[in-house]
């Protein structure tokens, strides 16, 4: 064994001690933030922090969500659900590989153990009255998901940002307020 | 075998051993206490406890995160965000002294507690600008 061999020998031990490090730019806003927080929020109209808390509760279980958690005092209602992420395309693909691999002769071909299986979203609606406008109240959604396989292994962790479900999310709040208020 | 190969040899059974040592259960943290206070630490010239823990959450959602519990009581809000990493904040709101209310944050991502003092103080400059807007009445 060359010297060379036991100089990388020794710089993989240092590293095998070393930490993760923290990201830099772990607590700083994006460029995108202002995009991202218009997506996310609307002005909504209601004659009460009830009713637009009910209403938002009640849009909430018609979407199927759980409510795990309501601060009523800081208008924030955390809620969650676990449903199915299995997608027919993806899975398709993963057994192709499977069989392209068994055909190599590769060992462990297990391509389809990785296919999405379900997936777990929680979501934060906070509704806050505007101090300048009376009867008036903010509404601001953010959500997120965690993708887990078959084999039970988080795949994907992200921030969902797709301006169509926070629309839709909406239309279904004011839908809600509308009946609320009819209900009062 | 050389003389520098003993060396480098020994050397890495240092190294690996070293690697090796029982896992310690570190309930306690790794930070002096003081000094992990002072970096997480801020105070504000308000005493408007709710303005202030809706600041944070504000503060908390232009980051990412999502809130998993609040309580406007004891003032404490704990949020997490899911991205290639999963980082969890806590922050506390509490009334100091008679003129000033302290808030307190402490993250980890993953398995490791965030302790420099440059993350905490990117957090602060996104609080200060949501505590600027919301105590000069700006929705």
């Amino acid at each position: 064994m060359n010297r060379a061999v036991y100089i990388l020998l020794l710089v993989a031990g240092l590293g095998a001690c070393a930490t993760t490090s923290i990201p830099e730019s772990a607590l700083r806003l994006p460029e995108s933030t202002l995009d991202i927080r218009s997506i996310q929020t609307r002005t909504m109209q209601a004659s009460s922090e009830i009713v637009i808390l009910s209403a938002a509760i009640a849009v909430l279980q018609d979407m199927e969500f759980n409510i795990d958690r309501i601060e009523k005092p800081l208008g924030v209602i955390t809620a969650s659900k676990v449903n199915d992420a299995d997608s027919k395309s993806e899975k398709t693909n993963l057994i192709f590989l499977d069989i392209l691999c068994a055909m190599g002769g590769g060992g462990g071909c297990d391509a389809t153990s990785t296919a999405s299986d379900e997936q777990q979203i929680t979501l934060t609606m906070v509704v806050l009255p505007r101090l300048a406008h009376a009867g008036e109240y903010s509404v601001r959604i953010t959500i997120q998901r965690v993708i887990f396989d078959k084999m039970d292994r988080a795949k994907v962790l992200e921030r969902i940002d797709d301006a169509g479900t926070y629309q839709t999310i909406f239309d279904n709040l004011r839908k809600s307020l509308f009946l609320q208020e009819g209900d009062t | 075998m050389s003389r520098f190969q003993q060396l480098t040899a020994l050397a890495s059974l240092i190294l690996l051993g070293g690697c090796a040592s029982t896992i310690p259960a570190n309930v306690a943290g790794a930070g002096t206490q003081l000094e992990m206070r002072q970096i997480q630490t801020r105070q504000y010239d308000t005493l408007d406890k709710a303005m202030t823990m809706r600041s944070v959450i504000a503060t908390l959602q232009d980051l990412g995160f999502t809130i998993d519990q609040a309580d406007a009581e004891l003032g404490t809000i704990t949020a997490t965000r899911l991205h290639d990493y999963t980082m969890r904040m806590t922050v506390t709101v509490l009334q100091r002294d008679a003129s000033q209310i302290s808030v307190r944050a402490n993250a980890r991502i993953g398995e490791n507690a965030v302790t420099d003092a440059a993350t905490y103080q990117d957090f602060f400059v996104v609080l200060d600008k949501a505590m600027f807007l919301t105590l000069q009445n700006v929705d």
